[in-house]
């Protein structure tokens, strides 16, 4: 099933997301990437209902976008992610609402912070130093609740979101093969493999 | 499964002598599993007010700011800060605007009114999700921890707490109260309003 | 036939003018002065309240937003100082301070400085074009602080159009303000000697003779110390007094002439 997680560390977010594109018990694809890069120094990983997912994600990337053309700089992470929560609870108090969770993270060039938020379909949005969605999440949360620490090197928080995923393959019925990874930083966006 | 009770979270607010006290939890989870033990659902509305907001996650997070868009713009037109209880009649009649499709929050309100004299009349409030507003003169309680809340106030609360004493009040209740409830919990913060100042703080409750 | 081209806003003259917006921009510079200054630390305004009198009631002591009539807040972040027709001008001050509160509702952040002037200016902009409508009668200054640009101040005129600037002024005079503040401005400035500067300027384009505050309207931009949020001033007429008092600009009894600061 869906799984996303996203951790912080010292100067950065990792945020890592499964690969499968399932329709009712078949996988239809192992890898896509359900990780979106909606600005230079921000993440978005969304999982959900399929076809809100991708039409919510690329609603976002584009009004993200068209932010930054018209002010020549992108919204900062909190902005950003305030603006994606105010159309998720918009959208649910409308006629069809887009049933789509996500995982923001970001690197906020203004103060220098990483920064990371949980957002789930309702609209309910919290910052978090660590957080998941899916099925993964019910293993994944305790896992980070031991061994997260915001002052972790890159190495150090890719180790612990290796214990994650390792957990979800061991435990959960239908876990998810492959995962995407990447890391938001100072330097901009990159995928990571681990 | 309610709505009100999807996220979890509980507030409560008392009376003291010349000062009112309003505490609320930390929590937020999806049902069972909790996902955040630094939510915050009470908020400053003036120097003198504080508004908490427990009920369904995206709604204390929407509400809190279509709030805060009018507090800023009445303060900024009037050139004068808000009273308590104009502010309460501004929760009610916000919640009822919805009464047909309402947001899931049930608000506390704990403010100091100006008296004429120049003194300060301690203020609480409570509503319901369409804003039916309960005026009280000792404390108010909402949330998912409430019926708790009710019962260990009515043992602990008497009248005329100086401003430490109150603290102490609201914070035992709190702390007590969450303990035997499965949606809140996970710390609390409390913030007692004096005539000249205000004292928050954040407590550690049984982080489990 | 001379007035062909005149009476509609959205008509261009052959030499391809549009004269009310020409002619608003007249009104404007019979207004009151308005003037500002960046600062490294802050930024400055002043502006010259041009409804005077003995009868006017001025007991109001200015609340949250000081009781402007030139100067107002916009935004916790933004302080606009206007010139021109007083009504215009509030009827845009209610504009920008509900824009700048929708951002906050849909960022959680103070809106940008810029980004408030382009609201302004996109309104304006459309009175230029739409038929029927006279264009607003109003320049204001913006004053303002974002983490994008840190200090900023903006000037936006009846056309739309805006721009950045170090040292401006608008209203009447302001050709005058302007060549003095092109000499006295330095780079570096500091909000200290910026006010210096911006009550040197005004003492000398002011139609009277001395400086008062029911003359005067101010106001500071800075960051706090401990919060680094901006914090805006506007002074109540008492601490205009002190101020000028402080600079040696104040009024002495018996002798109207000014020491120069």
């Amino acid at each position: 099933m869906e799984t996303s997680f996203a951790l912080t560390g010292k100067g950065y977010v990792i945020v890592a997301a499964d690969t499968t594109a399932a329709r009712s018990i078949v996988k239809m694809k192992v890898d896509e990437d359900k990780i979106k890069e909606i600005s230079p120094h921000l993440l978005m990983a969304y999982s959900g209902e399929p076809g809100d997912t991708v039409q919510f994600a690329e609603f976002v990337e584009r009004n993200i976008r068209l932010y930054q053309i018209r002010n020549l700089y992108p919204l900062r992470p909190s902005a950003a992610a305030s603006w994606i929560r105010r159309s998720l609870a918009d959208s649910l108090r409308s006629r069809s609402p887009y049933s789509v969770n996500l995982l923001v993270g970001g690197y906020d060039t203004a103060t220098h912070e990483p920064k990371l938020y949980w957002i789930d379909y309702l609209g309910t949005q919290v910052d978090v130093p660590f957080g998941a969605h899916g099925y993964g999440s019910y293993f994944a949360l305790s896992l980070l609740d031991r061994y997260h620490d915001p002052e972790a090197s890159l190495e150090e928080g890719l180790a612990t979101l290796k214990r994650c995923v390792d957990e979800v393959a061991k435990r959960l019925v239908v876990s998810p093969g492959r995962y995407k990874v990447k890391v938001v930083d100072k330097d901009g966006v990159r995928e990571v493999e681990i | 499964m309610s709505i009100m009770e999807y996220n979890g979270g509980s507030v409560i607010a008392m009376v003291g002598k010349d000062c009112v006290a309003i505490a609320s939890d930390l929590r937020l989870g999806n049902q069972a599993l909790s996902i955040s033990s630094n939510f915050q659902k009470v908020f400053p509305v003036t120097d003198r007010i504080y508004v908490g907001l427990p009920g369904l996650g995206t709604d204390v997070t929407t509400l809190r700011e279509r709030f805060r868009y009018r507090i800023n713009m009445y303060t900024i037109k009037e050139e004068r800060e808000i009273e308590p209880e104009t502010f309460a009649h501004l929760v009610s009649s916000t919640l009822y605007e919805h009464r047909f499709g309402p947001y899931f929050i049930e608000p506390v309100i704990a403010g100091l009114s100006k008296t004429p004299s120049g003194g300060v009349k301690p203020l609480i409030a409570a509503a319901d999700l369409i804003g039916c507003l309960n005026f009280a003169k000792d404390f108010v309680v909402a949330g998912t921890a409430s019926t708790k809340l009710l019962g260990v106030a009515e043992g602990l609360w008497e009248p005329d707490l100086e401003p430490e004493d109150l603290f102490e009040t609201i914070s035992q209740t709190l702390l007590n109260s969450v303990d035997r409830d499965a949606f809140s919990g996970w710390g609390a913060v409390v913030h007692v309003i004096t005539k000249d100042s205000i004292i928050s703080r954040t407590l550690k409750g049984r982080m489990d | 036939m001379a007035r062909r081209y005149d009476s509609r806003t959205t008509i261009f003259s052959p030499e391809g003018r549009l004269y009310q917006i020409e002619y608003a921009m007249e009104a404007i510079s019979h207004a009151g002065t308005v003037l500002g200054v960046l600062a490294k630390d802050g930024v400055v305004l002043a502006a010259e309240k041009k409804v005077t009198g003995k009868l006017l009631d001025l007991s109001g002591e200015g609340g949250y937003g000081g009781s402007g009539e030139k100067i107002f807040l916009l935004n916790s972040n933004v302080i606009g100082g206007v010139a021109g027709l007083t009504s215009d001008a509030n009827s845009l001050v209610n504009y920008a301070r509900t824009a700048a509160q929708q951002h906050l509702l849909s960022y959680n952040e103070d809106i940008p400085v810029e980004l408030l002037a382009q609201r302004l200016c996109d309104m304006k902009q459309g009175y230029t074009q739409y038929g029927g409508l006279r264009p607003f009668g109003v320049s204001l200054l913006y004053a303002g602080y974002d983490p994008h640009y840190q200090f900023q101040l903006y000037h936006s005129d009846p056309s739309g159009n805006y721009s950045g600037w170090k040292a401006t002024c608008i209203g009447a005079n302001n050709g005058t303000a302007q060549s003095l503040l092109k000499q006295e401005y330095k780079d570096d400035i500091l909000v200290k000697d910026a006010i210096a500067l911006v009550l040197k300027v005004m003492s000398k384009t002011m139609d009277s003779t001395t400086l008062g505050s029911e003359k005067l309207e101010f106001a500071v931009l800075t960051l706090d110390e401990s919060t680094k949020q901006p914090k805006a001033k506007i002074y109540k007429p008492s601490e205009i007094d002190a101020l000028l008092r402080a600079e040696g600009l104040a009024k002495t009894d018996g002798d109207t002439e000014m020491k120069s600061a």
